[in-house]
């Protein structure tokens, strides 16, 4: 059966750490975040945002509740494509690749629970 | 684990309905080992102390609000009086590892485990590899001031519950463009799921989860019938099985497995994940990983005969082979939530131990 086996063993590891070091850098890379209401929820005049890709989707969060002068406990859901709510540690880029549509970000944001 | 990588010259002759379930069964029951000391500062006056450590050996796919109950019984029974169990407010528990990493609600503990190994991994000395396997993951438990910005999510069965609704729907999204299959459950049968987890019911969880996870049951009409023994294995309401039926469940008809890449300090790497690749042969956990994780799974080129690769892929605590397929990892070695989570680690010995 094939392995993951590899050469030298001191060589690899010192390489795999620079490795580790290269994918940790932050993607400074942007993306266009769009907002879209649900329900009773308030319209944005501006709902297009440029939004850096290594920022986590709880950002994205705390960005929209201060956009929309939304106070500490009042409640706000936030899904992405009206299907799900992903986690807040998941980042930008993350969601991006696997749930844009025609370059856009959408995330739908709604007063009460829609589709948790 | 090495039955399933023979039988691989079609997509739907690689797995038997008989293994399918012995793989579903063996992520289920998989456990980690976990030693839970309370934080010596927190701990309550009167306290009896040399006790205030539990040892709990907890299943893979469950989370840490979950065990927290069990805990609690501990400390009542055996390390606080009764004035400190008064006062005690388990919504102010929370978790840190040993060495001052915040512990998610949200991840499975079998996540958390297999992170740690890599991290480990990845840092100086000889500390994972010297030790033997299956080492406690030591906890530290907190009775009080959670770092709630940082925890994301509020410490409750309830907020873990949503977390693990919203992980199953955006794997059904990944999966198949909507989330129809979820959305399509009755309310009964959504609590159901987490009851299963909950529970740790293997028969709860997939009577439910059979409904929304693609089958690996070959759709060819010259494939076998399945033996008496592996169907009363076999978990699957009969009526779920696409017998004779285009393979619209299928593990290879989805749009992408749902497959995170979790490197040992981050990032967490997310990306669509094809089951087949654009000449229609299944995509390869190696050809995967060479794609997103090239500087540590180079790709094979004309060149160089056999690539070095500098690291391991851990899924749900096991070495995967390069040669496994995303569609069958996604069907058969998803966490409950419908991910396949998988830990890059670092090699650190010629063997790759």
């Amino acid at each position: 059966m094939p392995s993951w086996a590899t050469g030298d063993p001191v060589d690899s590891l010192s390489e795999g750490l620079e490795a580790l070091e290269a994918y940790k850098k932050k993607d400074p890379a942007k993306v266009i975040v769009r907002f879209k209401a649900v329900g009773n929820a308030p319209i944005m005049k501006q709902n297009f945002f440029k939004v850096t890709v290594s920022n986590r989707f709880q950002a994205v969060i705390q960005f929209l509740r201060k956009e929309l002068g939304w106070k500490a406990g009042e409640p706000l859901f936030t899904y992405i494509n009206l299907a799900f709510s992903p986690a807040p540690d998941d980042t930008v880029a993350n969601l991006y690749r696997s749930f844009a549509t025609e370059g856009h970000l959408i995330v739908n944001y709604s007063t009460t629970a829609a589709w948790g | 684990m090495s039955n399933y990588g023979t039988a691989r010259h079609s997509p739907s002759s690689f797995s038997s309905p008989a293994s399918t379930t012995l793989f579903r069964r063996l992520t289920w029951e998989g456990t980690v080992p976990l030693e839970i000391r309370v934080d010596s500062k927190e701990l309550p006056a009167n306290s009896n102390r040399g006790l205030e450590c539990y040892f709990i050996q907890a299943p893979r796919v469950t989370y840490l609000p979950l065990l927290i109950p069990e805990i609690k019984r501990f400390l009542l029974d055996v390390v606080f009086d009764e004035e400190a169990a008064r006062i005690l407010k388990e919504e102010d528990w929370w978790f840190e590892s040993e060495d001052g990493h915040l512990l998610k609600w949200h991840w499975p503990i079998g996540l958390i485990y297999d992170n740690h190994t890599t991290l480990a991994s990845s840092r100086g000395g000889a500390s994972m590899s010297s030790r033997p396997n299956a080492v406690p993951l030591r906890l530290i438990l907190h009775l009080a001031s959670p770092p709630t910005d940082k925890l994301l999510l509020a410490p409750s069965a309830e907020a873990c519950k949503q977390a693990f609704m919203g992980q199953l729907k955006e794997a059904d999204f990944l999966r198949w463009g909507n989330t129809k299959r979820m959305t399509g459950l009755r309310k009964a049968e959504q609590d159901g799921i987490w009851e299963g987890i909950k529970e740790h019911n293997f028969d709860d969880y997939w009577r439910v989860a059979s409904k929304v996870t693609p089958t690996t049951t070959p759709a060819r009409p010259s494939s076998p019938p399945p033996s008496a023994a592996s169907v009363s294995l076999h978990t699957r309401p009969p009526s779920a099985d696409p017998q004779g039926a285009p393979d619209r469940d299928g593990a290879y008809s989805v749009r992408s497995v749902p497959v995170r890449l979790y490197l040992p300090e981050g990032p967490v790497m997310q990306d669509l994940a094809p089951p087949l690749l654009e000449d229609g042969s299944p995509n390869t956990l190696s050809e995967f990983l060479s794609l997103h994780l090239p500087l540590l799974f180079p790709a094979p080129s004309s060149s160089s005969q056999t690539p070095r690769n500098l690291a391991y892929p851990l899924i749900q605590g096991v070495r995967a082979p390069p040669e496994a397929e995303l569609a069958w990892l996604g069907a058969c070695l998803a966490g409950a939530d419908g991910w396949v989570n998988v830990c890059i680690g670092l090699l650190r010995d010629v063997q790759g131990r």
